[in-house]
C-alpha cells in the first residue's frame, strides 16, 4: 500500500458554502492535473451518504491508497472521512483533508482569487497525502474504578450514578465533610425546596455505597498515567479522631478550650467553632476532626494541664499521634468536580464589605436564613468581632433585627473592572430567593433590589421573579456607586436608571450578590491533570457545545462549577451527562489511543528533554539507551499518553522528535506547494 | 591574574587524578599574541599551559564538540570526567549545558578562572597593525601590556577590551571544583546601548543593514561549530531530507541561516561571543543574539546560563507569562 501513490481528490460544494465563492469546477481540473492524482471529482456535500460512496467506489475503481477531501475543518469531518477510508479498505490516516471552506470560502469574497487560493491548499494537500504513512490504531484497557474530585452535589451526584452502574469510585473531597456549597443553602429557588432536605439523602448514600470508597478531609497529591490508567495518590490528612472510634457525640467539642473562637468557615465565618469541631451538624461523615493550625495542643505543645477533648471522649477516639497516610490506587477514569469560590467582595471597595458591620456576601446571608446557621435561622443585625461576654446573671441584649434590607446584584459578575466579564447565572434568582425568605422572616422589612438586568432564564424562573415582585420586593435598576455609613443607617447611593434619578437609599443592611469565581487553588488540578482554562479561568471542555463534559485529555470529565458558573440542577445535569461520558471506556473496556503520536529518532537525539519540559500529557520521558557503546539519554515516548499535539517536534532544536502525519518531510512539502512559486 | 605556576601545580594534580581522563585548558599559539586550546592527558603536559589576556577561546564548545568513536566490541566506555578551564562568561555555558541535560555535573571537573577580562584581537590589530603574530600580552593593573619587537607598549585597560567583558556581569565562574585565583568583584555591567540602538531603526533600514551582513556570509558554519550551545548530534541545517535550507550562498539562503541560528539559540546564548569573534567576513552576530538576550531578559527576567537547576526557559510555561507581544 505504501508503493506508488494513486491519489483521489474530492472537492465539496458544501452547499454554497464553499461553491458560492470557489469555482469547484476549476478547482477539480486543476486538481486533475496534479502528480500522483488519478481521480477528482466534486460533489455538493460530501460528507454526505452518496458522496462517501464516490469514495470507497473509486478506492475500489481506481485502486486509490491516499484520499485528499477539500471540504471543511478536519475539527469538522476528518473522523467522517477516515471511517470512509476505512470502509473502502484503506488505512484511515491516508485521508488528508483540504480546508477550503473555513480557510478560504468563508473568509474571502472574491471568486477569482478564492478559487486560486483553493487550487493552493489543494495542492498542498496532495503533496503531502503523497507522503502519507499508515498508522496503526491501538487500543489499551480501561481500570474500570473512577475518581472524582471534590464531593459537592456535582461529585456526588456523579459518584451515585457511576458506583449504581457497578463501577468502583473513589471519591476524594478536601473539607472534613461532603455536601459542598449546596449544604451551606437553605432553600432552592426557584421551588424553594429546603437544600439539606434534598441533599443530605445524597450525602449520606455516598457514604454508605458500597462501589464508594469515601475520602474526606483529603487531597489528591500526584496523578499520573493515561486514560484507563491512571494511577492516583491521595493525602488523607489526620484528622486526629480515630474515624472508627468516633462516634459524633459531640462532647469533645463543648469542652474545647477554643470553643466559639475560631470563625467556622461552613457559616462563612458568621459562627464560631472550636478546634476540634463538625462543620454542621448533619456532616458526613459524622466524625470530628482536629484542626491542627488552631489546637493548643497540636500548635502550641500545651493545652492547659492536659487537654480536655480527649478526657471528655468517652470512645477514646483522640490520638494527638494520628499522622498523615497516603493511599495509592489505579483508576480508568477521572471527574473534576472541584466547584468554586464566590467573588471576594473586597475587590470592590466601595461596597464597604469589611468595613462594615453589616454588609454581608449573599452567602453569609445564606447561613443567616438557615435554620442550621449560627442564628438558628433569625435574621438579625450583625456585630463582627466583638465576643460576648457573659457574665452571671446579665441579660444580654438580645440582637436587633433589620427593618430594611438591600440587596446589590451583580458583584463581582459581568464586571470587567475585576476581570469577571461573564454572568454568573445564579445570582439574580438566589437574590430573589433570599428577598422572598427575608420578606417571609420579617414581614415588614423592606427589601429592596438593585440590579442591572434580570435574567430569569429557567425553568420556573420568570414566575419566580414575578411571585417575588408581587411580594413586596422593591426592584431598583441601576448599579450602586457607593456604600456609606449616615448614623446607624447604610447609605446605598445610586442612580435609578430607567427614571434617571440619582438616590441615596438608606438600609440597616446590605447584602452583596457575589458572583461565582474560580477556585483559588484551581492551579492545584490544573497542575495535577494538565487541564486548560478558558479566558474566565474556569475549566475548559473539550467542545463548548458538543463535548462540554470532556477535557481536551482522554478520560477526564468535568462536573459542576469548576467548568463555568451554573445552579444546581444544572450541575446535576452535567455531573449526570460526566458519569455517563467516564461509563463509556469503562463500560467497553477498551479505548483507542491516538495514532498520530510523535516518534523519536534516538540516533540523533540529544537527550536535552526540552520535549519533555513542553509535553502537556507527560507522555515523554528521558530514558538511558546504548549509542555506539557510550550511555546516553534520549527521550522516549509513551504512546498510550501521548495526545498528538505536536509541542514537542516545535521545541525540539535537532528535528529528532517528529509528530506521525505531521512530521518534517511531510509538511515541508505542502508549506513548499502554499508558498512563492 | 591567575599565577601560571599556581594554575600548572592545580592541573598537574588533576590530570594526575584516576578518574580525571583529560584536561583542556589554554597554551601559548603558534604566532605571538594568540593562545589556542591545550587537551592535556598526562602530568608532563601540564607545563605548556598558561592563562593570559589572549585566553578568548570559550573551552567549554569542547565537552560537547568530541566525537564519541563507536567503543570496539569487548571494551568498555571511557567515562572518566573531563576538567575544562573556565573564565566567568564561559562558565556560563556550562551552567546551560547542564540545564539542558548534556552531561550531568559530575562528569567534569571546573577550574574557575576569575577574570579580568581579556582582549580584542581586532582592537590590538587596529592600534598595532602587523604585530599580532609576535610578541606577548599580558595584564598589569589597569593596563595591558603588550611587548614586541624589543618594545614594550602600556595600553589602558578600556582600549583593548573585549566587548563582551566591557559588559560583564559575572567576571567569576558561576560554577566551579576549584578557583584559580582570588574572586574577581563586577567591574562592569551590559546597559543594553547597541541593542537600544539598533531598535531605533526602521524595519527598512533593518533589513537593508543585515542584507548587506549576510550577503557577505560564506556558509563556513564556523559561528555554528564554535557556539558551546550548538552540539546537537546531528544539526537540522545539515539535514537533506527534508531540507529546510539549501546549502547555496545566496542572501535568501543565508538569512534564512542566520535567522534560524539566532532562535535556536533564543534564552539559550550566554553572550561568550565566540561566533562573532570567529566570523572570517566580521558579520555582527552578536548584534541579533544580543537582541534576544535582552528581551528575553525583559520579558521573563531571565538569564541563560546563570542557575543549572532552572528549567530551559523556551520549555516552560508559565500562565503569567507575558504574551502582549504576540500578534
Amino acid at each position: 500500500m505504501n508503493g506508488k501513490p494513486k491519489i483521489g481528490v474530492y472537492v465539496c460544494h458544501c452547499g454554497t458554502n464553499i461553491a458560492g465563492v470557489v469555482n469547484v469546477e476549476e478547482v477539480v481540473q486543476f486538481a486533475s492535473t496534479l502528480p500522483d492524482v488519478v481521480v477528482a471529482r466534486n460533489y455538493s456535500y460530501m460528507c454526505s451518504d452518496p458522496g462517501q460512496a464516490l469514495i470507497t467506489d473509486d478506492i475500489e475503481k481506481f485502486g486509490l491508497n491516499r484520499v485528499v477531501v477539500a471540504s471543511c475543518s478536519p475539527r469538522m469531518h476528518e473522523p467522517t472521512f477516515r471511517k470512509t477510508l476505512l470502509s473502502g479498505g484503506l488505512n484511515p490516516y491516508f485521508l488528508e483533508m483540504a480546508n477550503i471552506r473555513e480557510q478560504c470560502s468563508w473568509v474571502h469574497e472574491d471568486p477569482i482569487a478564492a478559487t486560486e487560493k483553493a487550487k493552493r491548499i489543494v495542492e498542498a494537500a496532495v503533496v503531502k497525502a503523497r507522503r502519507l504513512e499508515a498508522l496503526d490504531v491501538k487500543e489499551v484497557d480501561v481500570e474500570p474504578a473512577c475518581l472524582i474530585i471534590g464531593a459537592g452535589i456535582a461529585g456526588i451526584q456523579a459518584a451515585l450514578d457511576i458506583a449504581d452502574a457497578g463501577f468502583k469510585v473513589y471519591l476524594v473531597e478536601k473539607s472534613p465533610t461532603v455536601g459542598g456549597h449546596m449544604a451551606q443553602l437553605d432553600k432552592t429557588f426557584p421551588t424553594l425546596d429546603c437544600s439539606a432536605c434534598i441533599l443530605t439523602p445524597k450525602m449520606v448514600d455516598v457514604a454508605n455505597h458500597p462501589n464508594i470508597e469515601l475520602m474526606t478531609y483529603s487531597q489528591v497529591e500526584e496523578i499520573s498515567g493515561y486514560i484507563g490508567n491512571f494511577e492516583v495518590k491521595v493525602r488523607k490528612k489526620s484528622r486526629f479522631v480515630d474515624m472508627d472510634k468516633c462516634t459524633g457525640c459531640g462532647a469533645c467539642a463543648e469542652v474545647c478550650r477554643m470553643a466559639g473562637r475560631i470563625p467556622n468557615e461552613f457559616d462563612e465565618g458568621i459562627g464560631m467553632r472550636g478546634a476540634i469541631y463538625l462543620p454542621f451538624p448533619q456532616a458526613v461523615p459524622a466524625k470530628y476532626t482536629i484542626d491542627k493550625e488552631n489546637c493548643l495542643f497540636l500548635s502550641k505543645g500545651k493545652c492547659g494541664e492536659s487537654p480536655k477533648c480527649k478526657e471528655a471522649c468517652q470512645a477514646e477516639a483522640i490520638n494527638f499521634d494520628l499522622q498523615d497516610e497516603i493511599v495509592e490506587f489505579k483508576v480508568g477514569t477521572i471527574i473534576v468536580a472541584t466547584g468554586y469560590d464566590v467573588f471576594d467582595a473586597r475587590k470592590k471597595p466601595e461596597y464597604a464589605y469589611g468595613v462594615y458591620d453589616n454588609v454581608l456576601t449573599a452567602l453569609e446571608f445564606e447561613r443567616l436564613v438557615n435554620a442550621s446557621g449560627p442564628t438558628g435561622g433569625k435574621i438579625v443585625m450583625l456585630e463582627r468581632g466583638k465576643k460576648k461576654k457573659k457574665k452571671e446573671g446579665e441579660e444580654v441584649e438580645p440582637p436587633k433585627v433589620p427593618k430594611s434590607i438591600t440587596f446589590i446584584q451583580c458583584v463581582g459578575s459581568r464586571d470587567k473592572s475585576v476581570g469577571n466579564e461573564y454572568c454568573s447565572r445564579v445570582c439574580c434568582m438566589y437574590t430573589a430567593k433570599l428577598a422572598h425568605l427575608a420578606k417571609d422572616k420579617i414581614p415588614d422589612c423592606e427589601v429592596t433590589i438593585f440590579y442591572m438586568d434580570v435574567r430569569a432564564f429557567g425553568k420556573g424562573f420568570e414566575e419566580f421573579y414575578d411571585r417575588v415582585r408581587r411580594e413586596g420586593v422593591r426592584y431598583i435598576r441601576g448599579n450602586p456607586s457607593e456604600i456609606f455609613k449616615r448614623g446607624d443607617k447604610l447609605v446605598v447611593k445610586a442612580e435609578d436608571t430607567l427614571t434617571a434619578t440619582p438616590l441615596e437609599h438608606e438600609t440597616d443592611m446590605v447584602v452583596l450578590s457575589v458572583g461565582l469565581v474560580p477556585r483559588s487553588d484551581n492551579r492545584e488540578i490544573i497542575d495535577l491533570l494538565k487541564l486548560s482554562q478558558s479566558s474566565d479561568l474556569f475549566y475548559l471542555e473539550a467542545h463548548p457545545k458538543l463535548r462540554p463534559v470532556d477535557t481536551a485529555s482522554d478520560g477526564i470529565f468535568l462536573a459542576g462549577v469548576c467548568q463555568g458558573p451554573k445552579d444546581i440542577p444544572d450541575a446535576v445535569a452535567q455531573a449526570k451527562g460526566a458519569a455517563s461520558a467516564a461509563m463509556i471506556p469503562m463500560a467497553s473496556g477498551k479505548v483507542k489511543v491516538e495514532a498520530q503520536t510523535s516518534v523519536v529518532n534516538e540516533a540523533t537525539c540529544r537527550g536535552c528533554g526540552f520535549c519533555v519540559a513542553v509535553c502537556p500529557y507527560t507522555a515523554i520521558e528521558l530514558v538511558e539507551v546504548n549509542r555506539n557503546g557510550w550511555p546516553v539519554k534520549v527521550a522516549r515516548v509513551n504512546e498510550a499518553l501521548c495526545k498528538g499535539c505536536g509541542a514537542c517536534a516545535a521545541a525540539c532544536l535537532s528535528g529528532s522528535i517528529q509528530q506521525r502525519s505531521f512530521k518534517d518531510i511531510q509538511i515541508l512539502p505542502q508549506i513548499q506547494a502554499l508558498g512563492v512559486k | 591574574m591567575v599565577e601560571i605556576e599556581k594554575l600548572r601545580e592545580i592541573a598537574r594534580e588533576v590530570i594526575s587524578r584516576e578518574d580525571v581522563r583529560q584536561l583542556i585548558g589554554y597554551r601559548q599559539g603558534t604566532y605571538g599574541f594568540r593562545a589556542r586550546p591545550a587537551f592535556v592527558t598526562t602530568p608532563e603536559e601540564v607545563d605548556q599551559l598558561i592563562f593570559s589576556p589572549a585566553c578568548v577561546n570559550n573551552l567549554a564548545t569542547y565537552l560537547t564538540l568530541e566525537e564519541k568513536l563507536p567503543v570496539p566490541r569487548g571494551q568498555e566506555p571511557d567515562l572518566r570526567k573531563v576538567a575544562v578551564m573556565v573564565k566567568g562568561c564561559d562558565s556560563r555555558a556550562l551552567v546551560q549545558q547542564m540545564e539542558e541535560k548534556a552531561y550531568e555535573r559530575d562528569r567534569i571537573v571546573v577550574l574557575g578562572i576569575p577574570c579580568t577580562g581579556v582582549v580584542d584581537m581586532d582592537k590590538v590589530e587596529e592600534r598595532f597593525p602587523n604585530v599580532l603574530s609576535r610578541g606577548e600580552i599580558a595584564m598589569e593593573g589597569d593596563k595591558f601590556v603588550l611587548s614586541f619587537d624589543g618594545k614594550r607598549e602600556e595600553v589602558p585597560k578600556e582600549e583593548l577590551l573585549a566587548d563582551k567583558c566591557r559588559r560583564c556581569r559575572y567576571p567569576t565562574p558561576l560554577v566551579y571544583d576549584q578557583l584559580l585565583d582570588e574572586e574577581v568583584a563586577r567591574f562592569a555591567d551590559d546597559d543594553y546601548s547597541d541593542v537600544l540602538e539598533l531598535e531605533k531603526r526602521s524595519a527598512e533600514e533593518k533589513w537593508a543593514y543585515w542584507e548587506e551582513k549576510f550577503s557577505r556570509c560564506i556558509r563556513c558554519y564556523s559561528c555554528r561549530n564554535v557556539c558551546p550551545m550548538c552540539y546537537c548530534e546531528d544539526c537540522v541545517l545539515d539535514r537533506l531530507n527534508p531540507q529546510w535550507m539549501r546549502r547555496s550562498v545566496d542572501i535568501s539562503e543565508n538569512t534564512a541561516y542566520h535567522i534560524a541560528r539566532a532562535y535556536h539559540l533564543a534564552g539559550r546564548c550566554i553572550q561568550c561571543g565566540e561566533c562573532q569573534r570567529v566570523c572570517p567576513v566580521e558579520i555582527p552576530l552578536m548584534e541579533l543574539n544580543r537582541k534576544f538576550y535582552k528581551d528575553v531578559e525583559e520579558l521573563y527576567d531571565y538569564e541563560p546560563g546563570t542557575d543549572a537547576e532552572a528549567p530551559p526557559l523556551l520549555a516552560t510555561f508559565k500562565v503569567d507569562d507575558r504574551e502582549d507581544f504576540i500578534l
